[in-house]
């Protein structure tokens, strides 16, 4: 093999690569799994939205096996990172702080109110999450900290990606209520449903009635380290 | 009778020895800035601190000094409470000095469901005023000197007291604006407004430590038989004369990222014409007016406006002292990080006006002051802590009190200073 054919051998080895990574994401390949269910989320004026919590809710009484990963919600930059947080009721929740200094997350919420410092480099787990929940986050000496985390109440979550697509691998077909939600969606509860039969390729479309709000920018009024207002 | 000060006093003890219980589970912290500093200046003999007529913080020449050395230290817990101490010092060759210019406790709980917060400080503190001075240990962020309003607050606005702060967050209420409102009642500030009868605005980065007695020049009424004959030579501007209690409310609405604006309003409710070894009380009112503004991303205007007066009399009817003044300031800092392509440099532009009108018709005592003052500061961030500056001040004044001491009323002072800031 000379060196123009270990690139083309290169290259057409990249090809598969990426052309099976595409398949595995998308459900109209034939090789993809036949029970893949693709949502599209657009903006009211037909853009694709990233980073909206899609989520299925089983409605016939499916059983499902819980996906109990564990979530990190990172606090970094003097900002929660992501933005928005999305996983199953009772799953382990991890709030590691990266940045050099201290937080004092919260959440004001009726439902679920709690609060903790954390300084820098440690990791709370102590907040446990058992019913399903939209909880708005904040730091108590950063302000303009903000962050969400929604509990759901089934395994099949995620958050749309820059195309506005969210994927799910379904294993028991049925009817589910598909919500997607985003707490600056501009409807009622910031969320939009559908009920709909799950079928084999299923393709799902979501257009927003209104224009998102927008999200809340996470940078200090004032990019000076050593401002005495937060001690 | 027992006195206002020690009940505030003893209001303090107690409330620091509850949070001594707690100290096992405090967070302690340690911040501040040490702040090197040589200027060149060309004013009067004396500045303002060493009790002359210029309007600087040193006098006339050249100086290496340590412009700030102060430290902000805490215990936190985690249910929000915190205890403060900021010491500072001063070291130059007008007049050095250590001590405290800060202590208090506070209470910050977290916002209820409706998202509002409530803050309670106790102790001693300054008003919250000044939009120039927050970085540690009440330092100034973005210039070397304060702007003479704020250069004042430093000086003879501090109070023993309490303040109780409300704010109302917009991100629970879906509203893009923060609110806040506070209430402090307060002592121990009686004597405010002296130094400003007496040597005018002025430009430094001093503060008055608690305790602290400061020097002022000398006038004709000041003489043996004349009005002022019964006034100390030195003012202190913390003291409780009279046991009435003042007070100090302020309001702020913030959009995040672009702007917020403030009013308060503050009153030490002396009465002016008691008298305790020499220190008057000076009946001193003023509102403020503040605004800062993210003009883009990476300009900001910072203005504030303060007007008021001051009064001090010999028996009650008898104005010794009766002033008007009012100062306002414009400043721009614009941070060069899309032309340089770092973060390191930031310049600040500032511009004052400042006055102060004398009402009363006591000989010897012309407080009468009219000037502007011209600012311009280039600070590069040398390393995370290090912050080298070079800032240029110039101030024009018309002051006839200074021909009392045989300058001119008319007056072009000007400074040159070079400073390595270490911030912690």
């Amino acid at each position: 093999m000379n060196n123009k054919s270990i690139k083309l051998f290169l290259l057409l080895g990249l090809a598969l690569l990426s052309t099976k990574g595409y398949s595995e994401n998308r459900c109209n390949d034939a090789s993809s799994n036949k029970n893949c269910v693709q949502i599209l989320v657009e903006s009211n004026t037909g853009q694709a939205l990233k980073d909206l919590v899609v989520y299925l809710e089983p409605l016939d009484g499916q059983l499902l096996e819980p996906n109990l990963e564990h979530l990190v919600i990172n606090q970094e930059g003097r900002a929660f990172s992501p933005y928005i947080s999305v996983s199953q009721v009772n799953s382990d929740v991890n709030f590691v702080n990266k940045d050099d200094i201290t937080h004092h997350i919260y959440s004001a919420g009726s439902e679920n109110k709690f609060s903790f410092k954390i300084k820098s480099g440690e990791t709370n787990a102590s907040v446990e999450f058992n019913q399903p929940a939209e909880v708005a986050m904040g730091c108590n000496i950063h302000d303009w900290m903000s962050g969400y985390l929604l509990v759901v109440n089934t395994p099949y979550f995620a958050k749309t990606n820059t195309q506005g697509y969210a994927y799910f691998d379904i294993t028991e077909l049925g009817k589910y209520k598909i919500v997607v939600w985003h707490p600056q969606m501009k409807s009622t509860d910031n969320r939009m449903i559908q009920e709909a039969s799950v079928l084999p390729h299923s393709q799902f479309s979501f257009k927003l009635k209104n224009e998102m709000a927008g999200i809340p920018l996470q940078e200090s009024d004032d990019d000076f380290d050593f401002l005495s207002d937060y001690e | 009778m027992i006195k206002l000060t020690t009940l505030f006093y003893r209001y303090i003890s107690l409330l620091l020895l509850c949070f001594v219980q707690l100290s096992e589970a405090a967070e302690y912290k340690f911040h501040g800035i040490v702040d090197l500093r040589v200027s060149s200046s060309d004013s009067l003999d004396n500045g303002y601190v060493a009790g002359g007529q210029g309007k600087f913080g040193v006098s006339d020449g050249q100086q290496l000094y340590v412009a700030q050395a102060g430290m902000d230290i805490s215990a936190q817990w985690d249910n929000g409470l915190s205890v403060h101490g900021v010491l500072n010092s001063f070291l130059d060759q007008e007049d050095s000095a250590v001590g405290i210019t800060e202590a208090y406790v506070k209470y910050r709980s977290l916002p209820n469901e409706a998202g509002y917060r409530v803050q309670v400080k106790g102790g001693i503190f300054y008003p919250e005023i000044s939009l120039e001075n927050n970085a540690f240990a009440w330092a100034s962020k973005d210039t070397l000197n304060s702007s003479s309003l704020n250069t004042w607050i430093g000086e003879e606005i501090r109070v023993l007291g309490s303040e109780f702060k409300i704010t109302r967050l917009g991100r629970i209420n879906n509203d893009a604006y923060d609110l806040s409102f506070s209430a402090t009642a307060f002592v121990n500030n009686d004597p405010s407004g002296a130094l400003l009868a007496w040597h005018g605005w002025a430009t430094s980065s001093r503060q008055t430590l608690w305790g602290e007695a400061r020097a002022f020049p000398w006038l004709p009424a000041l003489a043996e038989g004349e009005e002022l004959s019964a006034q100390a030579d030195k003012s202190k501007p913390f003291l409780e004369i009279d046991d009435d209690i003042g007070y100090h409310l302020r309001g702020e609405w913030s959009l995040h990222k672009k702007i917020a604006l403030s009013a308060g309003y503050y009153n030490n409710k002396a009465t002016p014409y008691d008298v305790v070894n020499g220190q008057y009380g000076w009946r001193t009112r003023f509102y403020h007016l503040g605004m800062s503004w993210h003009v883009s991303k990476n300009l900001m205007l910072v203005s504030q406006y303060l007007s008021g007066d001051t009064l001090m009399q010999s028996s009650p009817g008898v104005d010794v002292v009766n002033n008007d003044y009012s100062n306002g300031f414009v400043s721009l800092t614009y941070k060069w990080q899309d032309i340089v392509g770092n973060r390191k440099h930031k310049s600040t532009v500032r511009l004052e006006d400042f006055s102060v009108t004398d009402n009363d018709d006591t000989v010897g005592d012309n407080n009468n002051e009219n000037g502007q003052a011209f600012t311009l500061n280039h600070t590069y961030r040398f390393s995370s802590h290090w912050f080298i500056a070079a800032e240029f001040n110039y101030i024009d004044s018309q002051r006839p009190a200074r021909t009392y001491l045989d300058n001119s009323t008319n007056l072009i002072e000007k400074q040159i200073q070079l400073s390595a800031r270490y911030f912690f």
